[in-house]
C-alpha cells in the first residue's frame, strides 16, 4: 500500500508542520498562564514576524552567498522576525490589554478587544503591503529543496531541517528562561498567584508585558520559518492561529510542554491521516479536530494537564 | 468564479465605483446648460458605458487588466469619432457576489449608461445578471467562464466573448488523457476550480486515461501544499490537473518540486497570470496551462495593440486585457449601429450587441442565443524560464 510506504514522507512533513504549530502555541500558552486568557491577535502576531523578516531578508538575500552567508540570513530572518512580533505583541499588550487591566474590565472585554486587535492588524497589513496570500521568499540564497539526508527512501530537505532545528533550539531556549532566569521564576510565579507575587515584590505588569514579548518572540521565529517555506500573506494568521490553539489545548493550555506535544502530534495527525486512501486531503481540519475533541472527551484538560503556576 | 470570506473584505470599501469626474466638454451636443439632456431630437445626454470588475481587493489585478484596456479601447475611440464621444464609469464589485449588487444599482440608476463591459467573475455575474436584464442594461463580460452563465441561468442580458469552462475542461482533459495514461486530481473547492475539475475529469476518462484520485485543498485555508504533493507523487500518477487560482496553484507548485515529482502539470485559466510565473518562479516551469483568452503579448494581430496598452499604462497587458479591449470595441461598434438607426438608449443598444458582427483581437464576436460566442477558441501555454508562453491551439498542440 503506498500509503504505509510513504509514512516516513509523511511523517516529516508532519513534524514540520508541528513545529511551527509548536511555536505559535507556546504563546497561547504562555500569556494564558499570567493572564487567563485568550490573546486571539496572536495568530497577527506571527503574521507580522513573516513580513518583519521578509523586509529584512529580502534586502540581504540576492547575490551569491555560500555556506556561512546563508546561514547568516537566515539567523538574520529568525532574529527580525523574532523581533518584530516581539515588539507587535508587547504594543498589543500595552494597547488591547493593559488599559483594561487596570480598569478592572471582565474578561469579554478582552476577548473582544483582541478579535479587534487581530482585524485591524490583518487590514494595516494588506494596506501596507498587498493582499495576495502566498507572497514568495527569496529562495535562491537558500536551495531550501536540496536534499540533507536520505534514509532509506525519505528525503530530508534543508528546509525542513532549518525548520525542526531552529524551532527545537527555539524551545529549547525558552525552557531555559523559564526555568533559569529571574525573569522565568517570577513568570512562574505571577502565573501561580498574581497577589501573592506582588507582594512578595515582583512587578506585575512588567512581568506580563514580558510574558507577552517572550511569546511574540516565539511566534516571530514561526513566522519566518512558515514564510520561507510557504509564503506570506497578510491572512497567514488566522488559520495557523486556530490550529496553534487547538495545539495549545490539546497539550493542556498554561502548560509549555504540552503545548510544544499537542503542536507537534496535530502536526503529524494532519500529515499522516488524510492521505489515507479512504480519507482524503479535503478532510485535514475535520482529522484535526476530531483528535481534539477526542483526547479532550478523555482528557477535559488535555494531555498533560493544565499546570498553571508551574507553567513549564 | 470566486468565494470570499466577509472578514477578508471587510475593510475594502464598496465606495470604488466612481465616475469619471470630467464632464463632457469635448460634446458639442451637451453644452446648452439646464436640461441640455432632453433637448432637440436624437440628441441626448452623454452616452456611457459602464465597467463592472474587481479594482481592489485581492483579485484587483484582473479587474486592472480589463479596464485598463477598455480605457485604452475607449480613448482611441474618442479620438475618431468626434461626433459620438462615449464616457466610461467605473464600477468596483470587488470580484464579490455580495458586492456587486450596490455596484450594479449604481448603473442601472445612471440613465445614461447603455451598456455594461463586465462583469467579470461569474460569481458576481450570477448575483446580479437579472437586475440588469429588468433594468434592460445589457452586458458582455470578457472573462465570466462558468458554464451554467449561459446554460442555467437564462438571463437575456449576458454575453461573454470567452468560451465557457466546460469548453475549456473538456478541450483540456481530452489533450492530458492524449499525453498520460493515469491523472491525478486536484480542485481548490471553489465553484469554478470544481467545475473545471468536473469537466476535465469527464474528458479524461472519456479520453481512455485513469483518473486515479481526486482530492479539494481548500483555497483560503490550505498554504501548505506539501501533504499534497507528496500524495499526488505518491499515487504514481503520470500528470496532476489542478483546477484553481493563480496564487495557490504557485504554491502547490513549489511543494511538487519540493518532492520532485516527475510527472505533467497542468492547469485552467486561473492560473494563467503574472502571479502564478513570479510566485512560482523555476518551479513552475513545465506547468501547461489552457485558456480560451488570448496572449496578446504573442500573437500577432495584436502587436499593434500591445505597443499602445505598453505606452498608455507602462506595462504589458495581461490575462483578459484583449478580450476586454474586444469587447469595448465590439459595445462601441454597437452604440454606433443603434445610433446609425436612430437613437442611443438602453434598448436600442441592446439590440445592437445581439446582432453584432465583429471582428476582435481574440475572436470574431458574434452571439449565439444564449450570448456564447459562436466561435470558441482554447489555447495552450507553457511556462519556461519563469514566463507563461503560448504554444497554440489546444487541439492541434
Amino acid at each position: 500500500m503506498n500509503w504505509l510506504q510513504n509514512l516516513p514522507d509523511y511523517l516529516v512533513l508532519g513534524l514540520t508542520r508541528g513545529s511551527m504549530y509548536a511555536l505559535v502555541a507556546l504563546g497561547y500558552t504562555l500569556v494564558y498562564g499570567v493572564l487567563q486568557l485568550i490573546n486571539f491577535a496572536h495568530s497577527e502576531v506571527f503574521m507580522a514576524g513573516a513580513f518583519g523578516s521578509y523586509l529584512v531578508v529580502s534586502q540581504l538575500a540576492p547575490g551569491e552567498h555560500g555556506f556561512l552567508g546563508a546561514s547568516m540570513i537566515v539567523l538574520a530572518g529568525l532574529l527580525t522576525g523574532a523581533i518584530v512580533s516581539a515588539l507587535i505583541a508587547w504594543t498589543l499588550e500595552l494597547v488591547a490589554y493593559k488599559p483594561l487591566r487596570q480598569r478592572g474590565a471582565p474578561k469579554l472585554a478582552f476577548l473582544i478587544s483582541a478579535i479587534g486587535m487581530s482585524f485591524f492588524l490583518v487590514q494595516l497589513f494588506g494596506k501596507l503591503f498587498n493582499r495576495f496570500s502566498g507572497n514568495p521568499f527569496p529562495e535562491n540564497y537558500l536551495d531550501k529543496n536540496a536534499p540533507v539526508l536520505e534514509l532509506g527512501g525519505v528525503t530530508v530537505t534543508r528546509i525542513q531541517v532549518i525548520i525542526i532545528v531552529a524551532a527545537l533550539l527555539t524551545m529549547i531556549l525558552l525552557d531555559r528562561i523559564v526555568n533559569g532566569t529571574k525573569l522565568g521564576r517570577s513568570i512562574r510565579a505571577v502565573a501561580e498567584d498574581a497577589p501573592t507575587a506582588a507582594l512578595m515584590g515582583i512587578n506585575i505588569d512588567r512581568t506580563i508585558s514580558r510574558t507577552f514579548l517572550i511569546g511574540g518572540a516565539l511566534a516571530g521565529v514561526a513566522g519566518f520559518l512558515f514564510g520561507q517555506a510557504f509564503g506570506f500573506g497578510n491572512t497567514m494568521g488566522f488559520d495557523q492561529g486556530v490550529k496553534a490553539f487547538a495545539a495549545a489545548v490539546l497539550g493542556g493550555i498554561g502548560n509549555l510542554r504540552g503545548a510544544m506535544m499537542g503542536g507537534l502530534l496535530l502536526g503529524i495527525v494532519e500529515a499522516i491521516v488524510p492521505p489515507l486512501p479512504f480519507i482524503g486531503i479535503e478532510w485535514t481540519d475535520v482529522v484535526a479536530f476530531v483528535v481534539l475533541v477526542a483526547i479532550l472527551v478523555f482528557r477535559p484538560t488535555g494531555l498533560l494537564g493544565e499546570k498553571l503556576g508551574r507553567a513549564a | 468564479m470566486r468565494n470570499r470570506s466577509l472578514a477578508k473584505v471587510a475593510a475594502v470599501s464598496v465606495a470604488g465605483a466612481l465616475a469619471l469626474a470630467a464632464c463632457s466638454n469635448s460634446t458639442p451636443n451637451n453644452s446648452g446648460g439646464l436640461n441640455s439632456g432632453s433637448a432637440g431630437t436624437g440628441t441626448q445626454g452623454a452616452i456611457k458605458i459602464a465597467f463592472q470588475g474587481p479594482l481592489s481587493g485581492e483579485n484587483a489585478q484582473l479587474g486592472i487588466n480589463e479596464i485598463n484596456a477598455t480605457k485604452l479601447a475607449l480613448d482611441q475611440w474618442n479620438k475618431a469619432n468626434a461626433d459620438l464621444q462615449v464616457q466610461l464609469v467605473e464600477l468596483d464589485d470587488v470580484g464579490d457576489p455580495a458586492k456587486a449588487p450596490a455596484a450594479a444599482a449604481k448603473a442601472i440608476q445612471d440613465k445614461e449608461i447603455v451598456a455594461v463591459v463586465g462583469p467579470s467573475f461569474s460569481g458576481p455575474t450570477k448575483a446580479v445578471c437579472k437586475t440588469y436584464e429588468e433594468a434592460g442594461l445589457v452586458l458582455v463580460s470578457p472573462s465570466a467562464t462558468n458554464p451554467d452563465l449561459t446554460k442555467t441561468l437564462n438571463c437575456a442580458a449576458f454575453h461573454r466573448v470567452v468560451p465557457p469552462d466546460s469548453l475549456e475542461g473538456d478541450l483540456a482533459g481530452q489533450w492530458l488523457a492524449k499525453k498520460a495514461k493515469t491523472v491525478y486530481l486536484v480542485d481548490d473547492l471553489t465553484d469554478y476550480g470544481k467545475g473545471a475539475v468536473d469537466a476535465v475529469e469527464a474528458a479524461v476518462k472519456a479520453g481512455g486515461a485513469t483518473v486515479v484520485k481526486r482530492e479539494g485543498v481548500d483555497k483560503d485555508k490550505t498554504k501548505d501544499y506539501s501533504v499534497i504533493a507528496q500524495a499526488v507523487k505518491a499515487s504514481g500518477a503520470e500528470a496532476v490537473f489542478y483546477g484553481g487560482y493563480d496564487a495557490q496553484a504557485a504554491l502547490f507548485a513549489k511543494a511538487l518540486t519540493a518532492v520532485n515529482y516527475p510527472g505533467l502539470r497542468m492547469s485552467g485559466n486561473g492560473v494563467l497570470s503574472t502571479v502564478f510565473s513570479t510566485n512560482s518562479g523555476a518551479d513552475g516551469d513545465g506547468w501547461y496551462i489552457s485558456c480560451g483568452c488570448l496572449d496578446a503579448t504573442k500573437a500577432d494581430n495584436a502587436k499593434e495593440f500591445t505597443a499602445a496598452y505598453k505606452a498608455m499604462f507602462n506595462t504589458d497587458p495581461s490575462t483578459y486585457s484583449p478580450e476586454s479591449y474586444d469587447v469595448t470595441n465590439a459595445v462601441l461598434e454597437a452604440i454606433k449601429a443603434a445610433k446609425a438607426k436612430g437613437t442611443v438608449d438602453r434598448k436600442s443598444v441592446w439590440d445592437a450587441v445581439k446582432a453584432l458582427n465583429y471582428k476582435g483581437l481574440t475572436t470574431t464576436i458574434k452571439f449565439a442565443a444564449n450570448g456564447d460566442v459562436e466561435n470558441q477558441v482554447i489555447n495552450l501555454y507553457k511556462q519556461d524560464g519563469g514566463k507563461i508562453g503560448l504554444v497554440g491551439d489546444i487541439k492541434t498542440s
